[in-house]
C-alpha cells in the first residue's frame, strides 16, 4: 500500500512539475510570415499587386485634391447625409485645412489619404525579396522589378504634389532601427525628382509596351505610362510652384538645407519637353489616338452636333480595352456616376439613390468656350454682359437644349465640350436609355417639384449644374439603375499633347510650333484651331503671339479639356493659379425657384479660402513632434 | 453635494490617523501589564490559571486527565511573565505547554512513559446538549471535542443538539467558526449540557482561505487578505458582482447598465493599477479560473468562503495571472450529519432607478424651429405652426384632433414598462456520514426586462434571462488519510432579448427611443377599411426622402422593439477531481493535494425577426377627419424588404475547453515549542483552447492555437510563538506568449507579521485593543496577459488579404494582397508589479474589528505602442514594447462591530472604504511642447480636452477670438457657443490646447456601510455605498438635441432633453452658463460645441441606499409545528435612494445616459431550513 501512494504520488508530482519547456511552445514551424509571401511565382505575384493596392485606390475623386479642390465641383457641407461621400476634401477650400488633423493627410493615411509611405515600404519590400521565389522567369523578375519601381516613383510622386520636399525611401529602414535613424529629414525638390526620374528609368526598359493579356492584365503599367509619368514630374517640376517660387525660399531642414530650388532654372522646361514628346511618340507607335464615338447597336443617325458631342461625351466613358485614346487608367471603375447626373425622369426623381450632389459652379461652366473656341469674354459675337438674360431655345438648338425650353443666353452658343462635359437645366441628355436625337431627356431642375431640382437636403445639387461627363451615356437611372462602367484615364493622350504644347511654349517656342498641339485636341471638340478662332472672333486676336497670351490660351484649353479628371486641378496648383481660381465666391442659380426669373439669379454658395500656404499640404504637428528633424512647410 | 463627499472622506482619514495614534500611544503606556502578580500560598492550579487569565487574557486549556485543578502550590508570583508563571505550575508534571494566539494548551510532555497521575475512576458519561446561539436558534456543524482524549468528539445535528460519551470531570470544547469557543467541564451526573455560544467579533480564529485554496488561520496571515462573509454578498439581484461595491474594501466596482444579463459590474482590485491590457482580477472559482461572468452567475447560498487576495505575498503564487489581484471563491461542502435541506425562494421586481426627462413634443418642435432660425436663418423652418396647433390638440384629446395625422408619441412609454418582476430559488442539500459528505444544489433565476410586448405581435422581444445551476461536491473519505472530492457543477443561461444592429447584447432601444422624433409619425396605425383583414401591425413611419437602404426614412422604435429578438445559450459544465493525501508515512506534516479540473463552454446565438410593413398618413381631409394609409417600404428587392414571416439569422457559435492540472506539496512542522515552519511547492498547468465561429470577429490560426499557462511556485513560513509570521513565495510562471527567452518569469515576494498584542509590553493596551496586528510585505507580481496579440515573437501576417488588386479588361484577375497585422517583436515580456503592503489589524474593545492597509504598487513593463515611430517608416502596424510604467497608491480599511443590548437586541456595524490613485510613471508619447499635455504624472482614465471658459456673448466676440474651428464643414462658433481657452496662446484652438480635466472616469472612492439590528425575531439591515472622486462626460454629441447621433444605425433626429430645453442660450435668453449652448439643427453647424471640454464634464459621486433588508425568523415552536426547522421570511430592496450632485439620470452609468438603466429592485424572499 505503501508503494502503491508513493508511486502515484511520484506521478503526479511529475505531471505537475515543469519538466518539459514544450508545453508552452505551442505555435506550429510553418505559420505563415512574410517569408511565405516570396517562396514562390504564385505569392509573390500576390505581394505585387499589395503593390498596387494603394495605388487603385486612388480611384476616389472625393479623396483626390485634384478633384475636390479645383474649384471645378463643389459639394454642400451641411446635407443631413452625405451618402458615404467623406465631404472633407471638398471642404478644404472652405478653408478647414488645419496641421492637427490634415484633410487628405497623403502623408500619414488619414482623412481620405492614403498612407503612402507603407505603399512606397511595400515596394522596397518586394524588390529586396524578388529574387526569392525559385520558379519566377528571368523575365518576368524583371517586369516586377520595373513595376515595382514605377510605382515607388509613383508614390513619391504622389507625396511630391502635395509635399514637394519629402523624405525619400530608397530602402526600407529595418523594424529595430534606432530612434534617431528613423528620425529622417526631407530631401530637397531637385533631389526627389531626380530620384523619381532615375526610377522611372530604370524601370522603363524592363515594362512592356503594351499589354498583350488584356483579360488578365490590362492595367499594369506599362512603358507609355512611365514616361508618360516622367514627363508629367518633370513638368511639374519645372512649373512655377516648384521652379524657383520665391515662397519657398525660407524652408529649410534644421540644418539650413534649403528644401525648394531658389532660382528658376528654365532648362528644366527642355527636359520636360523632351520627357512629353518621348513620351507622345511611344503613344502613337502603339496606337494610341484621340478617341472618337463608337457608337452602340441602338443609336440611330446623329446629327453632326451630336456626334461631335459624343465624341467628347465618350472620350473617357468609352470602354477602356476599346478607347484607342488612354494611355493609363486605374482598373477600379469611377464609383461616384450617382452623385454626378440630374435625375431625369419621374420615377428617377422618386428614387432615394440619385443624389446628382456634385455641384459645378458657374465660374466653371464661364470656363468653356463659344461656338467659335474663344473665350466667352473675348468673343466678339458673343453677348457676354446679358449673358444671364433669358432665352427660348427654338428648333435649331434641340440637340443641346430642350426644344422650347426657357434657360439662360450663357447655354446657348457654346462649344460642343460644354454640352457634353456640363448638364445644367434645360440641357439635353443623350443617353439615360433614349438614343433617338429626336426625342431626348433634358434636365429639368428648377425648384424642389423639377425632377432634377432640390427634393431633400440629401438629393441636391446646389449649383443647377453637373458634371456630365463624368456619367456614361449608357448609365440609366430611372426605375432602378444600370450604371454603365468605365475607367476615369490617369492619362490620355489629349493631356499629353497639352503638356507638350506647354512645355514648348515655356520653352519660348513660336505659336506655329506650338499650336498645331493643342489644335489636334480642338479639332477633336469641334473647334477652329487657335490661330484662326483668335484671329477671327476674338476681341484680342492677336493673345497667341506671346508667349505670356499663349500660355494663358494653353490653360484654359487643358482646364476645359481636362475638366472634372482631376488634373486642372493639379495643374491649377503647378501653375500657381489656383489661388486666383479661388478668389472669387463660387456660385451657382438659385435651385429652390421655379420660375426662369427667379432661378437664374447667382447665389454665392461657397467663398473660399485659399491662402499662399493652401498649395502645399500641412505636415501633422504630431509628426513634427515625433520626428524633431521634420520642418513644416510654408505658413502652417 | 460633492463637499459633502470630501468631507467624509476627510473625515474617515481623520478617524483612522487619530486610531493609528491612539495606537502607538496606548504600546508605551502598558508594556508591563503582561506580567502577573499573585500571591497565595495554598493555591490550587485552577485559581492561578483563573489569574493568568484575567492579569493577561489567556485562555488556559487542560485536560483533568492529565492535570489535577486542585494540585496546589506556593503561588508567589511578582511581575512574573507567563512563561515563569506556567512553568512553575507545572513543574510537578510531565507537562508542557504552547501558546497559541490568546490560547494556553497544556499538553503532555514529550516524555516515553505516560504518568498515570489522573483519576483514572471517572466514569463513563453519556451527556446530551443543544448549542444555541444568542438568538436561541440551534446551531448546526459545531465542534464538540473533549480536551482530554483526542478520539471523543463529536458535531451537533441541524437542531443544534448533539450526543457525545466523555468521562467525568473531562473538559470540552465547543467550538464553530465566527463563536467564541466555550470549554465546560462535565460533571458526574449531569446530563444535559445547554450551551450559548456567542459570537467572535474578533473572529480571531477566523479561517481565510488564501492562494491555492490553503486555509490558514486569520492571525498567520501576512498578506493583504480579504475575506468577504458570503452573506453579505447576498443582494436582490441575479447577479453577484452587483454587490462587490461598497462591500469589499480594496475593490472599486461600479454597474454600467442594468439589462438582465448585461448588467455585470466592472471591478478592479485596488483600482487600475496599469493602463495595459488586463486591468481585471484573476478570478479563482474552486480554484480553476473563470470569468467574471461566471463569478456573476454564482449562486450565493453555494459559497463557503470568498476571499480577495490583493498584495503580491497573497498573490505571489499566481505569478503569471496575479499582478491585478485575485478573486478566490470556495463552494461549500457537504458536512457530515443528517440530510440538511435548505430552500429560499425569492420574487422581485425591479423599476428603473431613474428615467430619462424629455420635454414635451410642443416644445420639441418650436425648439427645433428655433435650431433652424438661428443656425440658417434663410432656411424654411421644419414645424409649421399648423402642425404645432394641430399636435396640440392631439395631446389635448381636442375633438378633431387626429392622433395619427398630427402624432405626439412618447416612445419611452411606448417601448418600456415601469416594472418587471424577477424570480430565483435555490435549494440545497448536504449531509453524509463518515465516508462521504455530500453538497447538492441547484438554483434558477428568472430575469425580466422592462421592454414592452404587444400581443399582436408572433414573438416574445422583451429581455428574458434564465439561469440554472446543478453543483454536487462530494467528499469521499478514501481511507483515514486520503480523501477524494469530486465537484461537478453547471451553468446554464439562456437570453432571449431585443435585437441590436451593432452586434452586441445591450439593447439600443433607449438609445432609439431618445433619437427619434416624438413628431413625425406615430408609432402604429390602427386598421383602417382598407386594411382590416391585414395581419401585420401597420407600423408608422416617414417616406424616405433618400437612403439606399429602403424606402422609410426612419427607425420605428416601436417596430424595431417588435419586429424580433435574439437569443442566445450559454452553458458550462465543470467536472473536478481533488485528491487529498496524507503522507505522514513519508513523514509526519506532509500532504499532497491535487486537482484536475476540466469544463467546457458552449455558447450560441441567433437573430429572429420580421421586416415591418411601414404605413404613412395621406390625404388627411381635416372636416372629415379622415385619412387613407399607403404603405411606405413597398420594395421588391434590398434588406428592407417588408415580410411578416420570421427570418432566422444564425449569429456566433463558441466552443472552448479548459484542462487544469494541479499539485501542491505541503509540509509543517513545529520544532521545539515556539518555531513553526512550513513549506509548500506547487506545480500548475492550463489550457484552453478555444474553437470560435464567429459572425463578427474574425477567428484565426493565433487565436485557434491554445492559450497554456505553467508554474511553479512555492512558499515557506516561518513562525515563532504564533507571534511572529515570515513568509517568502515565489512563482515561476510560464506562458506560451513570449518568446523562448522570455517565456518564464520569476516572481518572489517577502511578507512578516506580528502579533505585537502578544508581546508583553502590550500589557494593559489588552483592555483596549485586545489584538493588534501588524504586517508588511514587498514583491513582484507577473502579467502575461498584456496585449490581445498572442505571440510577441512571431510576425502576424495575413497572406491572403488586405491589399488587393485586380487587373484586366473587367477587373477579372484579382489577387487579395499581403498584409502585416503585427511584425515580430523577441523582447516582449511580463508585465511586472512591485507591491509594497503594509497592514493593521486590531480589535477595539473587544468589540469592533478594524483592519486598514496602505498600499503601493509599481508596475512596469507595461506594454505600450512606441510612439517615437514617425509614419515615414511606412510600417503597416504598430510596434510596441514593455516601455509604460505605472503607480498606485491607496488605502483600503474595512471594520465591523457588534454589540447586544439586553438578551434580545443586537445591533451590528460594518463599513469598508477604498481609496486608491494612481498615475502613469512612464509613458511614451510624443514631446508635446506644452507642459499640459505631458501623459506622465496625470492619472490612468483621466479625460483629455479642452477648458471651457462660457458661451460667447454674440457672434462678433467669436469672430474675434482665436479660431476655433473644428467642423469638417469649416463652420465657425458664434455667439452662444462654447468658448474654449486658447491654453498655448497660439491664437487658434486646437488639439494642442487640450489638456487633462477633471477626475478619472473610474471612480477612486468607493465606500460602504451598513448597520444591522435585531430584536427578536425580527431583523434589520441596511447598506449604503457610494464612490467619489470620479467624472464623467455627457456625450453631447449624442444627447444634442435635433441632430442625428454619430452612430450610423440612429437615423432620427435626437429628442430634446426637458434640462436642455429648460436651460440654454438662445437669442433671448443669452446666458452665458447655460447648461446648453446655441442650438443647431444639424451636427455639422454645432461641432464645435460637441468637442470634448469640461463643459459637459460632471462630478460622478454618489451615494445610494443600496440595500435594506427587514427579516422575520418564525418562532421556533411555530416552525416546529410546520414541520421544518428554521424559516426566515425577509423583505428587501436593493438601490432604493441615491444622492448626487448629478441629475439628468443615474451617475452610475456614467456618460452613457441613454442606457438600460440602472435598476432599484424590490424583492420578497423566504428561506427555509429542513
Amino acid at each position: 500500500m505503501k508503494s502503491y501512494y508513493k508511486y502515484l504520488f511520484m506521478t503526479v508530482l511529475a505531471i505537475s512539475c515543469v519538466s518539459c519547456k514544450k508545453y508552452l511552445d505551442v505555435t506550429p514551424a510553418n505559420i505563415g510570415t512574410i517569408d511565405y509571401a516570396f517562396r514562390n511565382r504564385n505569392e509573390a505575384e500576390n505581394y505585387l499587386f499589395s503593390c498596387y493596392a494603394t495605388l487603385q485606390q486612388l480611384v476616389y475623386p472625393q479623396n483626390n485634391p485634384g478633384f475636390t479642390t479645383s474649384s471645378e465641383i463643389i459639394f454642400p457641407n451641411d446635407l443631413t447625409d452625405f451618402q458615404g461621400i467623406d465631404p472633407t476634401g471638398f471642404n478644404l477650400i472652405r478653408g478647414t485645412q488645419n496641421t492637427q488633423n490634415p484633410g487628405l493627410n497623403f502623408w500619414d493615411g488619414a482623412n481620405g489619404g492614403q498612407a503612402t509611405f507603407r505603399a512606397i515600404r511595400r515596394c522596397n519590400t518586394m524588390i529586396e525579396n524578388i529574387n526569392k521565389p525559385v520558379d519566377l522567369s528571368a523575365d518576368e523578375k524583371k517586369r516586377w522589378i520595373a513595376e515595382a519601381k514605377f510605382l515607388k516613383a509613383y508614390y513619391h510622386f504622389v507625396l511630391f504634389r502635395l509635399y514637394g520636399a519629402i523624405p525619400i525611401t530608397d530602402v526600407n529602414l529595418p523594424i529595430n532601427s534606432s530612434t534617431e535613424d528613423v528620425k529622417v529629414k526631407r530631401d530637397p525638390v531637385d533631389d526627389v525628382v531626380n530620384y523619381m526620374v532615375k526610377l522611372l528609368d530604370e524601370a522603363a526598359p524592363d515594362l512592356p509596351v503594351v499589354i498583350q493579356n488584356q483579360a488578365k492584365e490590362l492595367g499594369r503599367i506599362t512603358k507609355p505610362i512611365a514616361l508618360a509619368v516622367k514627363a508629367q514630374i518633370l513638368a511639374t517640376a519645372a512649373s512655377p510652384l516648384f521652379n524657383g517660387n520665391p515662397d519657398y525660399i525660407s524652408i529649410k531642414n534644421k540644418d539650413g538645407k534649403a528644401l525648394f530650388p531658389s532660382a528658376y532654372d528654365a532648362t528644366k522646361w527642355d527636359k520636360a519637353a523632351a520627357a512629353a514628346l518621348e513620351a507622345i511618340k511611344i503613344c502613337e507607335a502603339n496606337g494610341v489616338k484621340l478617341h472618337t464615338f463608337i457608337p452602340t447597336a441602338n443609336v440611330g443617325n446623329l446629327s453632326d452636333s451630336l456626334k461631335t458631342v459624343l465624341n467628347l461625351q465618350t472620350t473617357i466613358t468609352e470602354k477602356w480595352d476599346v478607347n484607342t485614346e488612354i494611355v493609363w487608367a486605374l482598373n477600379p471603375v469611377f464609383p461616384t456616376q450617382s452623385y454626378c447626373m440630374p435625375r431625369l425622369t419621374a420615377k428617377a426623381a422618386a428614387s432615394p439613390s440619385f443624389q446628382g450632389t456634385f455641384a459645378v459652379p458657374i465660374s466653371e461652366q464661364e470656363l468653356f468656350y463659344t461656338n467659335h473656341g474663344v473665350p466667352i469674354n473675348e468673343d466678339k459675337t458673343w453677348d457676354y454682359a446679358n449673358r444671364y438674360d433669358l432665352r427660348t431655345s427654338q428648333d435649331a438648338d434641340r440637340f443641346y437644349i430642350g426644344n422650347g425650353y426657357e434657360t439662360v443666353k450663357a447655354h446657348f452658343d457654346r462649344e460642343p465640350r460644354f454640352y457634353a462635359d456640363i448638364a445644367f437645366d434645360g440641357g439635353i441628355w443623350f443617353g439615360n436609355g433614349l438614343t433617338n436625337q429626336e426625342s431626348l431627356y433634358y434636365v429639368q431642375g428648377r425648384g424642389s417639384g423639377a425632377f432634377a431640382g432640390p427634393t431633400d437636403n440629401i438629393r441636391i445639387n446646389i449649383t443647377g449644374y453637373w458634371p456630365k461627363k463624368l456619367v456614361n451615356y449608357l448609365t440609366v437611372y430611372d426605375d432602378g439603375y444600370t450604371i454603365a462602367d468605365y475607367r476615369m484615364p490617369m492619362i490620355r493622350l489629349a493631356g499629353l499633347y497639352l503638356l507638350y504644347a506647354e512645355t514648348l511654349n515655356e520653352q519660348g517656342k513660336p505659336a506655329a510650333e506650338v499650336a498645331p498641339w493643342l489644335d489636334k485636341v480642338r479639332a477633336r471638340a469641334g473647334l477652329p484651331g487657335i490661330v484662326q478662332a483668335w484671329s477671327t472672333y476674338s476681341k484680342n486676336p492677336t493673345k497667341y503671339s506671346s508667349k505670356d497670351g499663349l500660355r494663358q490660351i494653353i490653360h484654359q484649353e487643358s482646364r476645359i479639356e481636362l475638366a472634372f479628371e482631376s488634373q486642372p486641378g493639379w495643374d491649377l496648383r503647378r501653375w500657381k493659379e489656383l489661388q486666383g481660381a479661388l478668389s472669387k465666391p463660387l456660385q451657382g442659380w438659385n435651385i429652390f425657384e421655379s420660375s426662369p426669373i427667379n432661378y437664374y439669379r447667382p447665389r454665392n454658395l461657397v467663398i473660399p479660402v485659399f491662402n499662399v500656404r493652401n498649395y502645399l499640404w500641412p505636415i501633422t504637428n504630431n509628426d513634427l513632434i515625433v520626428n524633431g528633424n521634420l520642418v513644416q512647410n510654408l505658413n502652417w | 453635494m460633492p463637499s459633502g463627499y470630501i468631507k467624509k472622506f476627510l473625515l474617515i482619514m481623520k478617524m483612522t490617523s487619530f486610531m493609528l495614534m491612539l495606537a502607538f500611544m496606548q504600546v508605551s503606556a502598558a508594556v508591563f501589564s503582561q506580567k502577573i502578580t499573585y500571591v497565595n500560598k495554598d493555591a490550587t492550579l485552577k485559581q492561578v490559571f483563573k489569574q493568568i487569565n484575567k492579569q493577561t487574557g489567556y485562555n488556559i486549556f487542560w485536560s483533568p486527565k492529565s492535570i489535577n485543578s486542585n494540585h496546589k502550590i506556593d503561588a508567589a508570583f511578582k511581575n512574573a511573565s507567563i512563561d515563569q508563571v506556567l512553568v512553575t505550575c507545572l513543574k510537578d508534571f510531565q507537562l508542557t505547554y504552547l501558546i497559541e494566539g490568546k490560547s494556553v494548551i497544556i499538553k503532555d510532555a514529550p516524555v516515553v512513559n505516560t504518568p498515570n497521575v489522573t483519576d483514572e475512576a471517572a466514569a463513563d458519561n453519556t451527556i446530551t446538549g443543544t448549542v444555541k446561539n444568542e438568538k436561541g436558534e440551534g446551531l448546526a456543524g459545531v465542534t464538540i471535542a473533549s480536551m482530554g482524549d483526542k478520539k471523543s468528539g463529536t458535531l451537533t445535528d441541524n437542531n443544534g443538539r448533539f450526543v457525545l460519551d466523555v468521562k467525568d470531570g473531562s473538559e470540552i470544547k465547543i467550538s464553530s467558526i465566527g463563536y467564541k469557543s466555550q470549554t465546560i467541564t462535565v460533571t458526574a451526573g449531569k446530563k444535559v449540557y445547554n450551551i450559548i455560544l456567542v459570537e467572535d467579533v474578533t473572529s480571531a480564529e477566523t479561517v481565510v482561505v488564501t492562494a491555492y485554496g490553503r486555509k490558514q488561520l486569520k492571525e498567520a496571515i501576512v498578506g493583504a487578505v480579504t475575506t468577504v462573509k458570503p452573506g453579505v454578498l447576498k443582494i436582490p439581484a441575479s447577479n453577484l458582482t452587483n454587490a462587490l461595491a461598497g462591500q469589499v474594501a480594496g475593490v472599486i466596482a461600479y454597474t454600467p447598465s442594468g439589462q438582465p444579463g448585461q448588467d455585470n459590474a466592472k471591478f478592479f482590485i485596488r483600482g487600475v493599477t496599469t493602463f495595459g491590457y488586463k486591468q481585471d482580477p484573476l478570478i479563482l472559482i474552486d480554484n480553476v479560473e473563470l470569468t467574471s461572468n461566471d463569478l456573476a452567475r454564482l449562486n450565493v447560498d453555494d459559497i463557503e468562503s470568498f476571499s480577495v487576495l490583493k498584495d503580491a505575498s497573497a498573490t505571489a503564487l499566481y505569478g503569471a495571472r496575479g499582478g491585478n489581484g485575485v478573486i478566490l471563491v470556495k463552494t461549500k461542502e457537504g458536512k457530515a450529519g443528517k440530510a440538511q435541506i435548505n430552500v429560499r425562494i425569492e420574487n422581485s421586481t425591479s423599476q428603473s432607478v431613474k428615467t430619462l426627462e424629455l420635454s414635451d413634443p410642443i416644445t420639441y418642435m418650436r425648439l427645433f424651429n428655433e435650431a433652424t432660425r438661428t443656425r440658417y436663418p434663410l432656411n424654411p423652418i421644419p414645424y409649421s405652426e399648423n402642425k404645432i396647433i394641430n399636435t396640440q390638440a392631439t395631446l389635448a384629446h381636442a375633438p378633431g384632433s387626429n392622433e395619427f395625422v398630427y402624432p405626439a408619441v412618447d416612445w419611452m412609454n411606448m417601448l418600456f414598462k415601469k416594472r418587471a418582476p424577477t424570480q430565483r430559488g435555490n435549494i440545497s442539500l448536504q449531509g453524509g456520514g463518515g465516508v462521504a459528505r455530500y453538497y447538492v444544489a441547484g438554483s434558477f433565476s428568472n430575469d425580466n426586462g422592462i421592454l414592452r410586448t404587444d400581443i399582436r405581435n408572433n414573438n416574445n422581444n422583451n429581455v428574458n434571462y434564465k439561469n440554472y445551476q446543478l453543483r454536487s461536491n462530494v467528499n469521499i473519505n478514501i481511507t483515514d488519510k486520503t480523501e477524494l472530492i469530486v465537484r461537478l457543477s453547471g451553468t446554464f443561461n439562456d437570453y432571449n432579448g431585443p435585437l441590436t444592429s451593432d452586434g452586441s447584447l445591450q439593447t439600443q432601444l433607449y438609445n432609439l427611443a431618445s433619437h427619434t422624433s416624438p413628431v413625425d409619425f406615430p408609432a402604429y396605425y390602427p386598421a383602417d377599411s382598407a386594411n382590416l383583414h391585414t395581419q401585420h401591425i401597420l407600423f408608422g413611419n416617414s417616406p424616405a426622402a433618400s437612403g439606399t437602404d429602403g424606402a422609410s426614412k426612419y427607425i420605428n422604435p416601436y417596430a424595431q422593439l417588435l419586429s424580433g429578438h435574439q437569443r442566445y445559450s450559454e452553458s458550462r459544465m465543470l467536472a473536478q477531481l481533488e485528491l487529498n493525501q496524507n503522507l505522514s508515512f513519508i513523514t509526519q506534516g506532509l500532504n499532497f493535494h491535487a486537482i484536475m479540473s476540466t469544463n467546457r463552454y458552449a455558447y450560441f446565438r441567433s437573430y429572429l425577426n420580421y421586416n415591418p410593413y411601414y404605413y404613412t398618413a395621406t390625404n388627411y381631409d381635416k372636416a372629415s377627419n379622415t385619412y387613407q394609409l399607403q404603405w411606405i417600404n413597398n420594395l421588391s428587392t434590398g434588406n428592407n424588404v417588408a415580410r411578416e414571416y420570421l427570418n432566422y439569422t444564425p449569429l456566433e457559435s463558441n466552443n472552448s475547453t479548459f484542462m487544469y492540472l494541479q499539485g501542491v506539496l505541503d509540509y509543517a512542522h513545529t520544532f521545539g515549542k515556539d518555531h513553526n515552519i512550513s513549506a509548500a511547492l506547487i506545480g500548475t498547468r492550463q489550457q484552453t483552447v478555444n474553437s470560435s465561429v464567429n459572425s463578427g470577429n474574425t477567428t484565426t490560426l493565433f487565436t485557434s492555437l491554445p492559450y497554456r499557462n505553467q508554474t511553479v511556485a512555492g512558499r515557506a513560513t516561518y513562525s515563532f510563538k504564533s507571534r511572529y509570521y515570515l513568509e517568502f513565495n515565489f512563482g515561476y510562471n510560464g506562458s506560451e506568449r513570449f518568446s523562448a527567452n522570455h517565456r518564464q518569469g520569476f516572481f518572489p515576494t517577502i511578507g512578516g507579521s506580528w502579533i505585537i498584542s502578544d508581546e508583553k509590553f502590550w500589557g494593559d493596551l489588552y483592555n483596549v485593543f485586545d489584538r493588534f496586528k501588524l504586517r508588511a510585505s514587498y514583491g513582484l507580481v507577473g502579467n502575461d496577459a498584456i496585449s490581445d496579440r498572442r505571440f510577441f515573437y512571431l510576425s502576424d501576417v495575413n497572406l491572403n488579404g488586405g491589399n488587393p488588386a485586380s487587373f484586366g479588361t473587367n477587373n477579372a484577375y484579382y489577387r487579395p494582397g499581403v498584409s502585416i497585422n503585427n511584425y515580430e517583436n523577441d523582447d516582449v515580456t511580463w508585465e511586472v508589479s512591485k507591491q509594497t503592503n503594509l497592514g493593521m489589524e486590531f480589535t477595539v474593545l473587544k468589540k469592533i474589528n478594524v483592519i486598514a492597509e496602505v498600499y503601493k504598487n509599481n508596475k512596469y513593463n507595461i506594454l505600450q505602442d512606441r510612439a517615437s515611430i514617425p509614419t515615414t517608416m511606412g510600417l503597416e502596424s504598430g510596434i510596441s514594447a514593455n516601455i509604460g510604467k505605472a503607480e498606485s497608491k491607496g488605502i483600503d480599511i474595512s471594520l465591523d462591530g457588534k454589540q447586544n443590548i439586553g438578551k434580545s437586541f443586537s445591533l451590528a456595524f460594518r463599513g469598508n472604504f477604498t481609496y486608491s490613485e494612481n498615475k502613469f510613471t512612464q509613458y511614451e508619447a510624443p514631446d508635446y511642447p506644452e507642459a499640459y499635455r505631458q501623459q506622465v504624472g496625470q492619472p490612468i482614465n483621466r479625460q483629455y480636452g479642452y477648458i471651457a471658459e462660457r458661451l460667447f456673448v454674440d457672434d462678433n466676440e467669436a469672430a474675434n477670438s482665436p479660431s476655433q474651428v473644428f467642423s469638417t464643414g469649416g463652420f465657425a462658433p458664434k455667439g452662444g457657443d462654447i468658448k474654449y481657452r486658447d491654453l498655448n496662446g497660439d491664437g487658434k484652438i486646437d488639439a494642442a490646447d487640450q489638456t487633462f480635466i477633471g477626475n478619472p472616469t473610474l471612480p477612486q472612492m468607493v465606500y460602504g456601510f451598513g448597520l444591522s439590528a435585531s430584536y427578536k425575531n425580527f431583523d434589520l439591515s441596511g447598506f449604503f455605498q457610494g464612490q467619489a472622486k470620479v467624472s464623467f462626460f455627457i456625450d453631447p454629441a449624442r444627447t444634442s438635441p435635433f441632430i442625428k447621433s454619430p452612430d450610423s444605425y440612429y437615423t432620427g433626429n435626437t429628442q430634446l432633453l426637458k434640462a436642455y430645453a429648460d436651460d440654454h442660450w438662445s437669442e433671448d435668453h443669452q446666458n452665458l452658463f447655460a447648461l446648453y449652448p446655441r442650438l443647431g439643427p444639424d451636427g455639422a453647424v454645432i461641432e464645435n460645441n460637441r468637442q470634448n471640454s469640461n463643459w459637459w464634464l460632471r462630478d460622478g459621486s454618489f451615494m445610494r441606499l443600496k440595500s435594506v433588508e427587514l427579516g422575520y425568523t418564525l418562532p421556533s415552536r411555530i416552525a416546529k409545528s410546520l414541520g421544518v426547522k428554521n424559516t426566515r421570511i425577509y423583505f428587501n430592496g436593493l438601490n432604493l435612494l441615491t444622492w448626487s450632485p448629478f441629475k439628468l439620470w443615474d451617475p452610475e452609468l456614467g456618460g452613457n445616459g441613454f442606457a438600460y438603466p440602472i435598476q432599484k429592485v424590490f424583492n420578497v424572499g423566504i428561506n427555509v431550513n429542513l
